[in-house]
């Protein structure tokens, strides 16, 4: 990379690295492959950071991690085509997964309460708009671009996965 | 209007989505609908429930570090790719080094193959890296009686260290980097708020060549061979000051091996 590229590169992308890495975290279930994602997205972006104009209508954040969303899409599809992503994972959720990635623990902390159960458990293409929204403020028009579908769809993706989050909430208490 | 409809309705309000006559419409509703009403709590439950509960992540150092490097060494490999006619490329940062030496002082030019770019890459890839947190120094001292046997078992030489502390350059530590396919040490100077990183491996291991000096995206880099020793010193800090530093290195190492 040119250095001026370059620089306009770890100016305008990097800041995104824990967004990207967020995202990859939630929709991959383990810090490994997260990792692993955020990378070769990264790498995807720098070979075509050419094409990424700034200045349209795409803001940087919502580019890279729309690089990050079909990498962890096509990882997935790559490395279990026959099972359905919201299944229960014995690797990802083994102890041993974790005690290799202290940071798990986090996720696996929260995976013990409903919600956290509940957000593991959601479809990805649900699961994503929760993340996009709710943790990283993306406006609707940005997770559109994201997940590559209308901002009607957007809307009521989301509306289900909170209704579904709820009702985990919902269970939680009358436990 | 379908239930989902209005769910989704609500949701964008929520989100601050609707557009002010929306807002105002929906307003209206929520004022007299009891249902909606519930809706509406409940989804700022949940909302406040995600925001306590799940975490967001910050990208691993190595990560960070892993992507920097790859944008880096992104232009080098294309380079390699698409062998540039030497012959020609010389000239022409011949005769832009030769237009610039006004404007710019010094600005003398290392070897423009492509193992002499290759190395500059990876030198100032070694000084980005160092920067980032927790990479900066493996031993953080500013005694050179410390730093200087720190490296003893580390390396297959005993690197010169020194302070400059009383010339305004203080000796900030020592760590191990690995530069050109070696084990290398990395001593870090300050100067201010500025950082400068020396790298230094035996002359013999490799093109020593002569001095050079380099800018690559803000930083500079200063090149030299004295003694038994390769030097790289790299640094934000300006030519001038980066010029001075070297030359109390220089002066510094000539001292020390002149018993000899």
């Amino acid at each position: 990379m040119e250095s001026r590229q370059l620089e306009r590169f770890e100016a305008v992308v990097l800041p995104h690295l824990d967004a990207a890495y967020t995202l990859a975290r939630y929709l991959t279930r383990n810090a490994h492959d997260a990792e692993d994602i955020v990378q070769d997205a990264c790498l995807r972006a720098i070979r075509h950071f050419d094409s990424f104009a700034g200045d349209g209508p795409t803001s940087a954040r919502a580019w890279l991690l729309a690089i990050v969303r079909n990498a962890a899409h096509s990882a997935q599809r790559r490395h279990r085509p026959e099972h359905g992503a919201t299944e229960f994972d014995e690797r990802t959720h083994s102890d041993a997964v974790a005690d290799a990635h202290p940071e798990t623990d986090v996720l696996r902390a929260a995976a013990k309460e409903s919600l956290g159960r509940a957000l593991e458990g959601l479809p990805p293409d649900y699961r994503e708009v929760i993340v996009l929204r709710e943790l990283q403020g993306l406006s609707y028009k940005e997770i559109s671009d994201v997940a590559g579908v209308p901002v009607g769809t957007v809307m009521s993706r989301l509306s289900r996965a909170r209704t579904r989050l709820q009702q985990a909430l919902r269970d939680e208490e009358s436990r | 209007m379908t239930h989902a409809t209005v769910e989704s309705e609500l949701d964008a309000y929520l989100d601050g989505e609707l557009a002010a006559d929306e807002v105002r419409a929906v307003e209206a509703h929520l004022a007299e609908c009891a249902a909606c009403g519930r809706f509406r709590d409940e989804r700022l439950e949940l909302r406040a429930a995600i925001g306590a509960r799940m975490p967001v992540f910050r990208a691993p150092d190595a990560l960070r570090t892993r992507v920097i490097v790859a944008a880096e060494s992104s232009g080098p490999l294309r380079l390699a790719a698409r062998p540039v006619p030497v012959g020609r490329r010389r000239v022409a940062l011949a005769l832009a080094a030769s237009l610039t030496v006004v404007a710019v002082g010094t600005w003398q030019l290392a070897r423009a193959d492509a193992a002499a770019e290759t190395l500059t890459t990876a030198v100032l890839g070694s000084h980005v890296r160092s920067l980032m947190p927790g990479h900066l120094t493996d031993v953080l001292s500013s005694d050179q009686h410390t730093v200087k046997p720190w490296f003893n078992g580390r390396l297959d030489y005993s690197p010169p260290v020194y302070d400059f502390a009383e010339r305004g350059y203080p000796l900030v530590g020592g760590r191990l980097d690995y530069v050109d396919g070696r084990a290398v040490a990395a001593l870090v100077y300050g100067r201010r708020q500025h950082l400068i990183n020396v790298f230094l491996w035996p002359a013999a291991s490799g093109p020593s060549g002569g001095r050079s000096i380099g800018t690559r995206q803000g930083y500079h880099l200063l090149h030299w061979a004295a003694g038994d020793y390769v030097y790289w010193a790299v640094s934000d800090l300006g030519i001038p000051e980066l010029e001075d530093f070297a030359s109390l290195l220089r002066h510094a190492d000539s001292a020390s091996n002149a018993p000899n």
